[in-house]
């Protein structure tokens, strides 16, 4: 399964839908990760927050190819972005492992393909070294075989690369 | 000089960013404030402390191995306040992660290095702490101590009239000894950052953990999960299995 996550304007979600099996308009409507591990201890892989994002655990972890369509927010996703990302820790369970030699989480849906990042907006050299980190860093964490991170000048080039 | 102390943790108390924040606070001089960030209701009244602020440290959680985003959307603020003020106040960090390693904080680090950048503050470094979580259940163990050491007193003085129990006391020492052990490199580092704080100085990227061998730390910190998901009921909701989101949800998504 394909799922695209964009912070775009509504107007581009007709041109992003044949791109991908879903699509999720990060907007920022909905609440912030609470930090309480409650999709991991209380109510596995479903936050106690009745949002948007209350099931996006069970979502995110059907993901063969993830890709993220975020602009640049001091080398990281925007915050609309990392708020989705923060409400999906539930596609790990509780124990701990090691991969790529540090620890990590165990994968409840086991391993993914593809974490791919297409990031807009102005940047600079430093900033997309730290993207790069980040997302690589995002990958290992949730169990994919492979990063990808493409930056573009224009947000009318990303469907070139989807 | 004025130093700005935010704990930026989404949690209402017991969060390991106030014990690293409390820490931090004791061996920092001059004028100290201590504010709070957990929603956009906290922003103008944190922004307004910041004008006169020589130093700023921000306590905060690792989240997905990068800023938290309710500190994202602070910052998205923070920026056109500071250049349009032209404040150039030093940011100073405390990132904490649930992981052993403390190294894993590094891209957090760069995000804030970035952010002073746009801003115009000046980046002064930070601690990334691996292991946060379980040092913060130190503290409620060293609480836990010495409510037993007040405890084995009491009984002392009504049973002998002694008001030194000998053995409660070397138990204390023993534990208290054991828990400063874990805590060691995050209290070397934090005085070191007290210092450079005091002198208005740079500190640098430094990372430290709590003082435990990592196949102690991950058995510990499964026993952790296993008891509270056995409490909080999740070890019979389908604790590991790989839940399908709800057909009703997904159309509404």
């Amino acid at each position: 399964m394909k799922i695209l996550i964009h912070d775009l304007d509504q107007q581009y979600e007709a041109a992003l839908k044949p791109h991908a099996d879903l699509v999720i308009n990060a907007d920022g409507k909905y609440a912030p990760c609470q930090g309480c591990f409650g999709c991991w201890s209380k109510h596995p892989a479903e936050c106690f927050m009745k949002d948007r994002l209350q099931q996006i655990c069970r979502v995110m972890g059907q993901a063969d190819e993830l890709v993220i369509i975020t602009k640049n927010l001091y080398g990281s996703y925007s915050a609309p972005v990392k708020n989705v990302l923060d409400r999906s820790i539930g596609t790990s369970t509780p124990f701990s492992t090691y991969r790529g030699k540090q620890m990590h989480h165990t994968l409840r849906y086991g391993k993914h393909d593809l974490w791919k990042t297409i990031v807009y907006g102005d940047i600079t050299e430093e900033e997309k070294e730290t993207f790069r980190l980040l997302a690589e860093r995002n990958a290992i964490n949730d169990g994919f075989e492979r990063s990808e991170v493409l930056f573009v000048n224009d947000i009318s080039e990303v469907e070139a690369l989807l | 000089m004025k130093t700005v102390f935010i704990n930026c943790s989404p949690k209402k108390q017991f969060c390991a960013s106030a014990y690293f924040l409390a820490i931090e606070r004791l061996f920092v001089g001059g004028s100290k404030v201590t504010e709070k960030l957990r929603t956009p209701a906290d922003h103008d009244r944190i922004l307004g402390q910041l004008g006169d602020a020589d130093a700023v440290v921000l306590c905060l959680p690792l989240y997905v191995d990068g800023l938290p985003s309710h500190v994202l959307r602070f910052l998205e603020v923070l920026e056109p306040y500071c250049r349009s003020r032209e404040l150039h106040f030093s940011l100073y960090c405390i990132a904490n992660n649930g992981f052993i390693e403390g190294r894993q904080n590094e891209p957090l680090m760069q995000n804030l290095e970035h952010f002073c950048h746009r801003a115009g503050l000046s980046w002064s470094g930070g601690v990334g702490i691996g292991g946060g979580v379980m040092l913060n259940v130190t503290r409620i163990l060293f609480g836990v101590d010495i409510a037993l050491l007040l405890l084995n007193t009491v009984l002392s003085v009504a049973n002998t009239g002694n008001f030194f129990p000998a053995s409660a006391w070397i138990g204390f020492a023993e534990n208290a000894g054991l828990l400063l052990f874990f805590n060691l490199g995050v209290l070397f580092y934090l005085i070191g950052m007290a210092a450079a704080i005091r002198k208005g100085k740079v500190f640098g990227k430094k990372y430290t953990r709590i003082m435990l061998p990592s196949f102690v730390f991950i058995l510990f910190a499964d026993i952790f999960f296993c008891i509270i998901s056995l409490f909080e009921g999740g070890l019979f909701r389908g604790w590991l299995s790989k839940k399908e989101p709800d057909k009703e949800y997904l159309e509404k998504l």
